[in-house]
């Protein structure tokens, strides 16, 4: 398949489901008489996407597109390593309320170093420690950003706001 | 005029200020030399350091990272001929050569200065082309912001390149989706949340424009798997050399240097050129003006191939400021960011902002002269040391970008969902740059999205209703008609493109 068509086809299920949902976007009592609702423009939009999307899904089969999306390429991609690193995002975004920044920041970047193959443990340690307690120490006394020190903190060490 | 200028001349010149032009264009220079890190990237993620600021030091910091990142793209376009970003490809077609041919001091002196001039010209075409198109946007009503925007989205599409047309467009259509989520400004309904309170806010244009362009960078990266080649390692170890240029050469480029800052400057003021076309075109200008002599010498590692692109991409972010500054509509993706950026810090761009804020417009278009001169002074003599950076090993810097990707974002909200919403974004925008669907016109359509709607609106009740406001001014009704002109330039160059086949067959 092409790679205009792959992507035609992605813009024609989100359009369609995007021009899907207008229709359930609520309506204020009265908005008969308004010249433009809350659906107005997204109605428009959903429409403009379903064409085009249609129209660049046509068009790859009429001009015989020749830009296939090559199985060499997408064998050579390392889709292990990039859906670990996926996770471990998300994991980092489930633990830096519980954990809190600073040990949360450092399992992220230690996962992080480990996954890309930096097998030099007091490299990681180092970098991933320094950074993430130098950053914090820079957002809390020099930016004067506060971040939550986390729950885990909280529950053991108490409330010291 | 005069006393806004000094009010913006005081204000970019406080040591502060100073300070901040120069950190933006290390910083900038930094990111932008990284691989596949642009002007867009490096921007999105100093926004969040901004944000404790004065709208004005922000601005003059994002100013400076900008310049920074075209130079940064430019440096590894000619040390390791790996353009950084698409501004800066064109640069490597000589300069990588002069490089290879022990001239890598050179090619980036000769770099640094055409920039500076092409930066110098195009700030003082800006001081006068921006507050005329200010005074004459003051008349503008909302049915030519409307036309003006659709023009906007349009020539992003326009300009995206052979056979880049539609997806360009869908890209848009994509991002204008994307700017209805949230609760519909007038009325105040929600629109696309499912319920979800964290969206009732909407899309957050910061975490957007981190996961497209960052997160999305640094991912692909990973999924590429691509190694530095010890050649590249090499070079950037290797000593540059005399970063001395001759006065003949000084001479054989003054001419060059001047039409491409020129043509530079007015690409760049066009909506959705900017600095890539802006570089190219002068390449080829260059290209095809040079003598039977000069000419064999292109590709090779000519002066003027490589002081051509670079005066124009310089210039042409100068003059991409131009309707940002003075209508309030980016141009390109880089200028949508900052943008997004002003919107953040309170400050909305166009006429008002000349008359409102006139120490912050002036003290912007000085600033971008001092960011100028930084990059000659400071960034020029450390490039050799900056370039060093990237001898660091992908494995240590990729998570470290995800890191400061993904903690920007949230820093701003403290929010989680934030980071998983992030998460996802960056996936789909990996999906769709192995399908080579352009990001920019995403991120221009977003940033756009809810003014249109906004200007629509607004047209549409002055108008009672009926869509006659699109014909009945003439202003509205001339941007209209570039539009479609624009629109169907695809098609009336491939037709031509069919005639010429078929005489030649």
């Amino acid at each position: 398949m092409t790679k205009n068509a792959i992507g035609a086809l992605f813009f024609l299920a989100f359009s369609s489901f995007y021009f899907f949902n207008v229709f359930s976007i609520k309506k204020m009592p009265g908005s008969q008489f308004e010249v433009m609702t809350a659906s107005t423009f997204p109605y428009y939009i959903g429409i403009f996407g379903i064409v085009v999307s249609l129209l660049i899904l046509i068009l790859s089969f009429v001009k015989k597109d020749k830009d296939f999306l090559s199985m060499d390429y997408v064998k050579s991609l390392d889709f292990k390593t990039t859906i670990y690193f996926v996770l471990a995002m998300l994991f980092y975004g489930f633990t830096i309320r519980t954990l809190g920044f600073i040990i949360s920041t450092i399992i992220f970047l230690f996962i992080g170093f480990i996954l890309l193959k930096e097998r030099n443990i007091k490299r990681i340690l180092l970098i991933s420690c320094s950074v993430s307690i130098g950053f914090y120490l820079l957002l809390n006394n020099v930016l004067g950003v506060y971040i939550d020190p986390g729950m885990l903190y909280e529950y053991f060490i108490g409330d010291q706001s | 005029m005069m006393e806004g200028i000094f009010a913006g001349v005081i204000t970019a010149f406080t040591m502060y200020n100073i300070l901040m032009v120069a950190v933006g264009c290390f910083a900038g220079t930094f990111i932008g030399m990284l691989p596949g890190l642009g002007p867009i990237s490096a921007i999105a993620l100093m926004i969040p350091i901004t944000y404790g600021m004065e709208p004005s030091s922000g601005l003059i910091l994002i100013a400076g990272v900008y310049y920074g990142a075209i130079f940064g793209g430019s440096t590894s376009s000619i040390l390791i001929n790996a353009p950084g970003v698409a501004g800066t490809v064109a640069s490597s077609f000589d300069g990588y050569p002069m490089a290879k041919n022990g001239q890598a001091g050179k090619a980036l002196a000769i770099a640094a200065y055409s920039s500076f001039t092409g930066g110098t010209i195009a700030a003082v075409f800006l001081l006068f082309a921006a507050p005329a198109l200010a005074n004459v946007s003051l008349s503008f009503q909302s049915s030519d912001y409307f036309a003006l925007m659709v023009l906007g989205l349009t020539a992003v599409a326009a300009f995206a390149g052979k056979g880049k047309f539609l997806k360009a467009a869908i890209m848009t259509i994509f991002g204008l989706m994307l700017a209805t989520v949230g609760t519909d400004s007038d009325s105040g309904i929600p629109r696309f949340t499912f319920g979800r309170l964290d969206l009732i806010d909407g899309i957050s244009f910061l975490l957007l424009a981190m996961a497209a362009f960052a997160l999305s960078e640094a991912m692909m990266n990973i999924l590429e798997n691509k190694k530095q080649s010890k050649q590249e390692l090499d070079a950037l170890k290797k000593d540059i050399g005399s970063l001395k240029i001759t006065r003949a050469e000084v001479k054989e480029m003054a001419p060059t240097v001047g039409r491409s800052s020129v043509l530079g400057f007015f690409v760049g003021v066009l909506p959705g050129a900017g600095a890539t076309i802006a570089s190219f075109l002068a390449y080829g200008m260059e290209r095809s003006i040079a003598n039977a002599k000069d000419k064999l010498n292109f590709g090779k590692g000519s002066i003027k191939g490589l002081a051509a692109p670079e005066s124009a991409n310089n210039a042409a972010c100068s003059g991409s400021f131009v309707p940002l500054l003075t209508l309030g509509i980016p141009g390109s993706g880089t200028t949508a960011i900052i943008l997004g950026a002003l919107i953040s810090y309170g400050i909305q761009p166009g006429p008002t902002m000349y008359v409102d804020n006139p120490a912050l417009f002036w003290s912007v278009i000085i600033s971008m002269y001092i960011g100028n001169v930084v990059l000659l002074v400071l960034n020029l003599p450390l490039i050799p040391y900056i370039a060093r950076l990237l001898t660091i090993p992908k494995q240590l810097l990729l998570p470290l970008i995800i890191f400061f990707s993904l903690i920007g974002v949230y820093l701003v909200t403290f929010n989680n969902f934030d980071i998983y919403m992030m998460t996802m974004f960056a996936v789909v925008a990996l999906f769709l740059r192995i399908i080579d669907f352009p990001m920019a016109p995403m991120i221009l359509g977003f940033i756009l999205g809810g003014m249109m709607e906004d200007n629509l609106r607004r047209a549409l009740t002055i108008s009672d209703g009926s869509f006659a406001f699109l014909w009945e001014r003439p202003i509205t009704l001339t941007i209209l008609i570039i539009t479609v002109i624009l629109l169907l330039m695809p098609v009336i160059s491939e037709f031509i493109a069919n005639r010429k086949k078929g005489q030649e067959a």
